[in-house]
């Protein structure tokens, strides 16, 4: 296979604006709660009241004025009750005579004319549920985990084995071991959940709404809804935000909806408020992470032994995936021969967990960015001089015994960082507990450093086979444009933007001439889900080939019709061919679609043939490429109060080839943005009735503008060039290392290691007066 | 219907027509001034009352009035309108510090200083500066008017030494005249924050000497508080850093905190003599 | 319950208004006149999805019963701050900066930004933060949306 001459750059690294972003400042953009659709019946979910028990009983209130109300439980399913995603465990809604294992699970649905009657139907179904004691926390799991490890509930196991962990330790000078944890983390997408089923006259359903993942819907309800995938089409409204919480829960959401749509024959819509999409949604997993690390005297480290453990919540969902990733993480960013990580899922009486930016890979990386300034600690080095020294770089083996490629800015981002913080010089100046002269504040600087696997885990690309394609076609204008198809979703983080400019620049077209419609999986071919940062990178690939595909039949439709045979190149939207003068684009797509219709590029994403993965063992080349990143935060601490200011974060990223540096760079201050709220704000826990105790956004705690830092963020490019144009995952890389990076901050200030997230004046107050404060558990 | 159609709201447009609204009523929660507090009680599920009485806009609560001794400041004026009341600003600092701290610009344009003091949250941000100055509310029905001292205001959790049929008309408040005051708050977040801890306080020192002393902390009991002990430790003393140190201690011995979302006893009741450290060290 | 009958000024225009007293001002633009710029998102005045402008104060509809507002009252939504001179500054900023990502909060945003310049049209970058601190964004990290409103506010013609 050779691969493709790319055209001159034009836009590729250039700050193009936002192709999406009239509508949104003007607000004529329409998200699905804006849409006016007559004849809606509205669904509200019918919840249990108790985190676990058996459900014996569900009565519709005798009392109550049913009319015009459509009422669906599970007896009402068509098929089997279960929901695909992983393992086939988790019914659509709680089974009659089954077990209750959340609060909140959902037992019915009640669709009305207005959203108020369906709410005040709801709460006129009486359940009878035989209550059981509940296991509701990770706490209370791992208490399990270390007391009796028979009696631990795990859905999922799976380790990582590389060398000999017992060698490696016998090996060491030293021996450091530790436990983090880390609590829920709750996406907070602005607009909450919802959508509307369509039911249509052949049976089929066509569901429209805020979908991450337009394709998981129609392959995951085939067996409930006794419908194939084909019957179940999806449209995507524009998307107000989603960080992975709108990546599996919509397919729960589509089957609620679809029950009543079916039964009833209206479309039916459901969409949360706030409360309600706080309480019953997935989050990102709580983590218990226990590292028993070997070192030298010189600083080498000769073992790595780690229990990665995970809340999955009641069922396992997409969680063993989300552990795989967490585990792939666990020790990628340094050398070390031996190696052994042991992953977990447990089981609680809680909303199963999902999908959030970062997938695992925060939870990781926040236990071995901690545990690493622990060890350099240990051994009298600078935290930073010893990142340099034990930091992965091209030719180490992964874990998993995968050899990093030379396509890797590791090293640079280093550098850079430490390099645009002065942190060599600053951290001479931390307080470490004691004000230095001139300090009203205690201050801190940190560091982390991260990989971060970009795309599908393992051979999940090469299995996938993303397809895409680039059509010629009639624009709005009537005039001659392109439409890119691809089910890669627009959730703000810009792909629609940056796939217009890979696309314009292949095809060597004006931006303007090219469209980038909605997914709606009637229409675009799967080109896979938008998450695990593989969007630019491995779509970005299929389009940028599928419009070279496009651009070589234009080329050689107007070689034929317009140039008599010679060799024709569409340029700068004009087809070229020596000694003749040129014809404009739009003149030769008239003719093309005029004669043959249309006309589309096509291409099937694959990795290299060499890449070998071996899903049982756990062993091979894990990702197809790996994004790298260093974080620095300052902070002060006012040793009045305990409170902490985020004063400056420099970020450097190796992401590959940058396609737009101001999109790029706007994920990255967001993402960073969310990591400063795990870090120190977003603090949910559960009460004794398994409901979590933030859900409002008034004391679910995420940062406002006057709670950001200054950020710099640099990007040091280094293109993964098996797939032009060269990107490496971007999406999740900010979300990893900002919350270690600000905890190494907090004990070069204060002298205290909290290894609790998140890190508030409490807990810094608690580490600093152990006698008083509650241990930081 | 969203649920708070469902309320039979009244739009008196003078105090007087407000006042023979409230006359037969049972409850004080049917008064709706900026709706901060209310509408948000009403949407998340309190129970709604049939009936309420919008008193926002009345032009009788509107107007901050400046008296020899005090500042009479209308209970239907705005944290806004407080921050941008320029000529207030140095007799009732810690008192516009406060209203700066509420919600953001959108809340502050709504919140009325009489609804935060009604209210009668533990975390109302302007409770601990109304304290400390020594005032008191005046309070109107259709019997007449009267007069409760801000100290005996706040009864007990969410409760207010006020009839159903009473309206707050305004607040009575000492001008600091040569004292200092501070405000500082522990909240959740840099802004748009629901408090943890916080303190206003209101100390003249004459010659080296504490001559009054006045600190009230939000947040750490059911009601807004003084701190009467330690007020007394520091009359008559000179502020060494001896007694600054006792000072943070009895505060601290004091206060009796509870554990919620926000923040832990342990850490308010700390964070409480924080405070008063922090007020005596930045007279 | 009473129906009101208020005659309101909506970015400009007089508009009669029939509602219910008690429905939020969010839902009577929204619902009733079609102005769907306005964004819901928590309902309990935290986020700033909501944010207009009532008589020059930038306010959040889902806190206010439409009753408040008497005949007269001004009301300026995302629909109408773009026939302000103002305003077109601010959006053209917002999109040279970058300053969008999914848009939700974007409205209420612009609308917060565009109460700041008209009360101070040389904000300094802490004021603009405590402009907008009653807007959530989870998107953008804030730092692009300051920028442009820094942009914004320094493209004003200058007052003599």
């Amino acid at each position: 296979m050779t691969k493709p001459q790319s055209p001159p750059r034009r836009l590729i690294g250039q700050g193009m604006m936002r192709v999406d972003g009239d509508g949104k400042v003007r607000g004529t953009t329409r998200y699905l709660n804006d849409l006016a659709y007559r004849g809606l019946l509205h669904g509200a979910v019918v919840r249990s009241p108790v985190p676990r028990g058996l459900l014996k009983g569900i009565t519709p209130d005798p009392d109550y004025d049913w009319s015009g109300i459509t009422f669906v439980t599970a007896a009402d399913i068509p098929g089997i009750n279960v929901v695909h995603m992983h393992d086939r465990t988790m019914p659509l809604l709680a089974e009659l005579g089954g077990e209750i294992r959340y609060r909140g699970e959902p037992v019915g649905v009640v669709a009305a004319r207005t959203p108020e009657r369906a709410a005040a139907a709801a709460a006129h179904i009486r359940l009878d549920i035989e209550v059981l004691p509940p296991l509701l926390t990770l706490q209370e799991a791992v208490a399990v985990f270390k007391a009796r490890p028979g009696a631990f509930d795990s859905m999922k196991d799976q380790s990582i084995v590389k060398g000999d962990l017992a060698r490696g330790f016998a090996e060491a000078d030293d021996v450091l071991e530790a436990e983090y944890w880390a609590g829920h983390q709750e996406q907070l997408y602005l607009e909450n959940q919802g959508l509307i089923v369509f039911p249509q006259k052949d049976g089929s359903i066509l569901v429209e709404g805020s979908i991450q993942c337009p394709y998981f819907p129609v392959h995951e309800l085939n067996d409930p809804l006794q419908l194939p995938p084909e019957k179940i089409r999806v449209r995507q409204t524009p998307i107000g935000g989603a960080f992975g919480g709108k990546e599996d829960y919509p397919t729960m959401l589509t089957g609620y909806a679809a029950l009543p749509a079916l039964k009833s024959g209206r479309p039916v819509k459901i969409t949360y408020e706030r409360n309600e999409d706080i309480l019953f949604t997935p989050k990102r997993h709580p983590v218990w992470v226990r590292y028993k690390t070997g070192f030298k005297k010189d600083g080498t480290l000769t073992a790595i032994e780690c229990d990665f453990l995970l809340d999955g919540g009641a069922y396992l969902t997409l969680s063993d995936v989300v552990m795989f990733r967490g585990i792939l993480h666990c020790a990628l960013a340094y050398r070390c021969d031996n190696v052994t990580i042991r992953g977990r899922v447990a089981r609680t009486n809680s909303m199963p967990c999902g999908a959030f930016r970062g997938f695992g890979a925060p939870q990781a990386i926040w236990g071995l960015e901690s545990h690493l300034d622990a060890i350099a600690a240990r051994l009298g080095k600078p935290p930073h001089l010893y990142r340099l020294q034990v930091h992965a770089r091209p030719g180490d083996v992964t874990p998993t015994g995968q050899v990093l490629s030379g396509e890797n800015g590791s090293t640079a981002c280093l550098k850079l960082a430490l390099q645009r913080a002065d942190f060599a010089r600053k951290l001479k100046r931390c307080s470490r507990g004691r004000l230095r002269r001139g300090q009203a504040k205690w201050y801190g600087i940190g560091l982390a450093f991260f990989g971060h696997g970009a795309a599908f885990t393992g051979d999940g690309e090469a299995k996938f086979k993303a397809k895409g394609r680039v059509e010629l076609t009639r624009l709005a204008d009537g005039r001659p444009g392109i439409d890119i198809r691809v089910s890669s979703t627009e959730m703000g983080q810009g792909v629609h933007t940056v796939f217009t400019q890979i696309a314009a620049d292949a095809l060597s077209l004006d931006p303007g001439r090219i469209r980038f419609p909605l997914a709606d999986t009637g229409l675009t071919p799967n080109s896979g889900p938008t998450v695990a940062s593989r969007t630019t990178m491995v779509v970005g690939n299929v389009v940028h080939r599928a419009a070279l595909d496009l651009k070589r039949q234009i080329e050689s439709f107007a070689s034929r019709r317009h140039f008599k045979g010679a060799a024709v190149e569409l340029r700068r939207s004009q087809l070229v061919a020596p000694g003749r003068p040129p014809l404009p684009f739009a003149r030769v797509a008239r003719d093309m679609l005029a004669e043959l219709g249309g006309a589309s590029g096509f291409f099937q994403f694959e990795l290299p043939p060499e890449t070998k993965w071996d899903q049982q063992a756990f062993v091979g080349d894990s990702y197809p490429g790996y994004s790298w990143s260093a974080n620095i935060a300052e902070i002060e601490i006012d040793p009045l109060t305990c409170e902490i200011d985020v004063k400056r974060v420099t970020a450097v990223l190796d992401i590959g080839r940058v396609i737009n540096p101001v999109t790029a760079s706007g994920q990255v201050e967001g993402g960073l943005t969310q990591a400063l709220g795990y870090a120190l704000l977003e603090k949910i826990g559960t009460g004794r009735n398994g409901l979590y105790d933030a859900a409002r956004l008034q004391t679910y705690i995420i940062p406002t503008a006057r709670d950001i830092p200054e950020f710099d963020v640099q990007f040091v490019e280094y293109p993964y060039t098996f797939a032009p144009p060269g990107a490496k995952g971007l999406g999740e890389l900010p979300m990893d290392g900002l919350a270690p990076a600000i905890a190494n901050a907090v004990e070069a200030a204060t002298g205290r290691r909290i290894r609790t997230l998140p890190i508030t004046p409490e807990a810094i107050f608690a580490a600093l007066h152990p006698a008083q404060g509650a241990p930081a558990s | 219907m969203k649920i708070t159609e469902t309320i039979d709201i009244r739009f008196p447009k003078t105090l007087a027509e407000a006042l023979r609204l409230q006359a037969g009523e049972k409850t004080r929660g049917q008064l709706l001034a900026g709706g901060t507090d209310l509408m948000v009680q009403w949407a998340s599920g309190a129970p709604t009352p049939e009936r309420a009485t919008s008193i926002w806009n009345l032009p009788e609560l509107d107007a901050i009035e400046i008296f020899d001794d005090f500042i009479e400041v209308g209970a239907g004026v705005t944290h806004a309108f407080l921050r941008d009341a320029a000529p207030i600003h140095r007799h009732l600092p810690a008192l516009v510090a406060a209203a700066a701290t509420i919600g953001a610009a959108q809340i502050q344009a709504r919140g009325t200083l009489g609804g935060n003091a009604a209210n009668a949250s533990p975390a109302g941000d302007t409770a601990p500066a109304l304290l400390v100055s020594g005032g008191s509310v005046l309070l109107a029905s259709r019997s007449g008017t009267r007069t409760v001292p801000l100290d005996r205001f706040w009864t007990a959790y969410r409760r207010i030494d006020a009839q159903p049929d009473e309206i707050i008309v305004a607040f009575r408040l000492p001008r600091k005249g040569s004292a200092r005051e501070r405000f500082r708050k522990i909240g959740t977040r840099r802004a748009q924050a629901i408090s943890k801890v916080m303190a206003a306080s209101r100390i003249r020192i004459v010659k080296g000497r504490v001559t009054s002393a006045a600190i009230a902390l939000g947040s750490i009991a059911p009601t807004p508080v003084r701190l009467s002990a330690v007020e007394s430790l520091l009359v008559g003393q000179k502020l060494t850093p001896a007694l600054i140190d006792e000072a943070e201690q009895l505060a601290q011995a004091t206060v009796q905190p509870i554990d919620d979302i926000r923040s832990s006893a342990d850490y308010r009741r700390w964070a409480s003599g924080r405070l008063v450290r922090d007020a005596l060290e930045n007279l | 319950m009473s129906t009101l009958k208020r005659t309101w000024k909506v970015n400009g225009q007089t508009v009669p208004i029939r509602a219910p007293a008690g429905r939020r001002l969010l839902d009577v633009l929204r619902d009733d006149l079609g102005l769907v710029g306005t964004k819901e998102s928590c309902g309990e005045g935290e986020c700033g999805a909501c944010t207009v402008i009532v008589d020059n104060e930038p306010v959040v509809s889902c806190l206010i019963p439409a009753g408040q507002l008497p005949d007269g009252t001004a009301i300026l939504t995302i629909e109408g701050i773009e026939k302000t001179r103002i305003g077109r500054l601010i959006q053209r900023a917002f999109l040279e900066c970058g300053a969008v990502q999914c848009g939700f909060c974007i409205p209420g945003m612009v609308v917060s930004s565009y109460a700041l310049l008209v009360k101070n049209p040389r904000p300094s970058t802490p004021a603009i933060r405590e402009g907008l601190a009653g807007n959530l964004c989870r998107c953008t990290g804030y730092t692009k949306i300051i920028q442009a409103v820094k942009l914004a506010a320094a493209r004003l013609p200058k007052r003599k």
